[in-house]
């Protein structure tokens, strides 16, 4: 699934005081691949994605999705799904009730939506906790739960909002070798929002810089690692090489988001 | 994990458990060298065994279980009243601005009003048989648990409801399975409120209506008015047991209904 945002705008707020949170952006997003989002906090990355999934409307701009007819999936509902940054688990659900919670809400029988779920948790390494509830749960293992719940409904776009931001270092290249192990299986149309340029670079095929606010692309770099990605690229002169170059650009974008905070604070 | 602290801190901390008991029995000793040393008059101060024996006495011959029972049913009564439309109110005004615009002066103005005062138009009107006892302290549960509800629909987090929106859930879906059980916990904070008010207005209405016969308002005055302290000491006791029972009742349906929302009030 290829995805084009033309023109898109995001302005909160009624006039004279709107914020402009997207201005202009247009994009192709490019079908099976992984694309990173990296800009500094406040620049509309989080936002443009939610506009992207139908979750917020845009004050203007299009988002058109085109089948490019190879997927495998039998998608539920819309054709993307998203993975939260808060990951939103509902705690009174168990982890069985939470992945099949989408399932449920299409009306699958409740035999089949149990069954779907419980592969899908065996597949992300939660087997045996079916029947626990979110908060007895540590936070990588919710984050597999919140994957899981996203998987299950087999849409072949994936649209992630910083889902490891609030993991401990470990567990995050634990969950970022998840992730590239259902890319490789799956080849979904994944848009992964982040601030960490190490996991933009691991993560994706090409890396889409934000400006600090308003949220416009500021440059798209392609990332040229062979794939499978490994934890080992990290260390590579080619991954040093693009790690100062996107560090450069988004060093400016930070400052320059630092001296807006810093207005609005005075 | 130390097996030496473990081995240190054992006596101390059953030390602390008993403590609280341990405080109550010197209180309850106290009081009663107090009264027999200084001589004081039973129909002022009577002493915790004598207070006992009545309190036995009223057990065997039936009369506490009796106004106890007759109380607990018109207690529940009321709750029952107060819960259903309590809840159903705030559903309603959670759900829809426009319900939540115009209930909202009403609740505005009667819930600052103390029901109390409202016990004279009631007697008025009802008399002061059953629905007078359910109607007051239904009208006073009400408000809690109708605010609680509001409040905590209005704070259920936008987060889940647009989870549930991105996996597919329609409108109806997403207030019957993420809103509802997302505010479980507040109503719930709401119902114990709810329940502590019907407790007091029973007992009052018990106590204020003049014809009424029966349940632990009318068996506290009536013994207050003939000067028998240790019954009004005995029936002190049994509702204050018996509250405290009520309200732990409560809270184990509470676990056993939403036991995610533990220690969340």
């Amino acid at each position: 699934m290829e995805i084009a945002v033309d023109d898109l705008v995001q302005a909160f707020g009624d006039a004279p005081n709107t914020v402009l949170a997207l201005d202009r952006v247009t994009h192709r997003f490019p079908a099976e691949r992984v694309t990173c989002i990296l800009g500094p906090s406040g620049c509309g990355k989080s936002t443009m994605i939610q506009i992207i999934g139908g979750i917020e409307p845009c004050t203007s701009g299009k988002v058109t999705i085109r089948d490019s007819g190879s997927s495998a999936d039998r998608p539920l509902g819309s054709r993307s799904v998203m993975v939260w940054q808060n990951l939103n688990l509902f705690p009174w659900r168990s982890v069985v009730d939470n992945v099949a919670f989408g399932l449920e809400m299409h009306g699958m029988a409740r035999e089949e939506r149990q069954e779907r779920a419980r592969a899908m948790i065996a597949s992300v390494g939660l087997r045996g906790f079916e029947r626990h509830r979110p908060a007895q749960l540590s936070g990588g293992m919710r984050q597999r739960v919140a994957l899981a719940r996203a998987l299950v409904m087999e849409r072949p776009i994936l649209l992630m909002d910083e889902p490891f931001a609030a993991l401990d270092a470990q567990t995050k290249i634990v969950m970022q070798e998840e992730l590239i192990r259902i890319y490789e299986r799956s080849k979904k149309t994944i848009l992964f929002v982040t601030h960490a340029i190490d996991e933009a670079i691991l993560l994706g095929d090409e890396i889409v810089v934000m400006t600090a606010r308003p949220g416009r692309i500021k440059d798209v770099i392609p990332v040229d690692l062979p794939r499978p990605r490994t934890q080992e690229m990290v260390n590579t002169p080619e991954f040093g090489r693009l790690y100062d170059r996107v560090l450069h650009l988004i060093r400016e974008e930070v400052l320059s988001a630092m001296r807006q905070q810093e207005q609005a604070v005075n | 994990m130390q097996p030496a602290a473990a081995r240190r801190s054992r006596p101390v901390a059953l030390l602390q458990a008993a403590l609280p008991y341990l405080v109550i029995a010197a209180v309850l000793l106290l009081w009663e060298v107090l009264v027999r040393l200084n001589g004081i008059q039973p129909i002022y101060l009577p002493a915790p065994s004598s207070i006992l024996r009545y309190l036995v006495a009223m057990l065997l011959d039936g009369s506490l279980p009796y106004h106890l029972a007759i109380t607990f049913v018109r207690i529940m009564a009321g709750f029952l009243v107060a819960a259903a439309s309590g809840i159903l109110v705030g559903v309603i005004m959670g759900m829809s601005r426009l319900a939540a615009r115009i209930i909202d002066p009403w609740i505005g103005a009667l819930y600052p009003l103390p029901k109390i005062a409202l016990i004279p138009l009631l007697i008025i009107w009802l008399g002061t048989g059953e629905s007078y006892k359910i109607l007051i302290s239904a009208v006073t549960a009400f408000f809690p648990v109708a605010i609680s509800t509001f409040a905590a629909i209005r704070q259920v987090d936008p987060g889940l409801i647009k989870a549930a929106k991105d996996l597919g859930a329609s409108r109806h879906q997403r207030q019957l399975k993420v809103v509802i059980p997302a505010s479980l916990p507040g109503i719930f904070s709401g119902l114990h409120l709810g329940m502590g008010v019907t407790i007091i207005m029973v007992v009052a209405a018990e106590m204020i209506g003049g014809s009424s016969d029966s349940g632990m308002g009318y068996l506290l005055v009536h013994a207050g008015q003939v000067m028998e302290t240790e019954k009004v000491f005995a029936a002190l006791i049994a509702l204050a047991v018996f509250g405290a029972v009520l309200t732990s009742v409560q809270k184990r349906l509470d676990r056993l209904v939403a036991p995610w929302a533990d220690g969340q009030h």
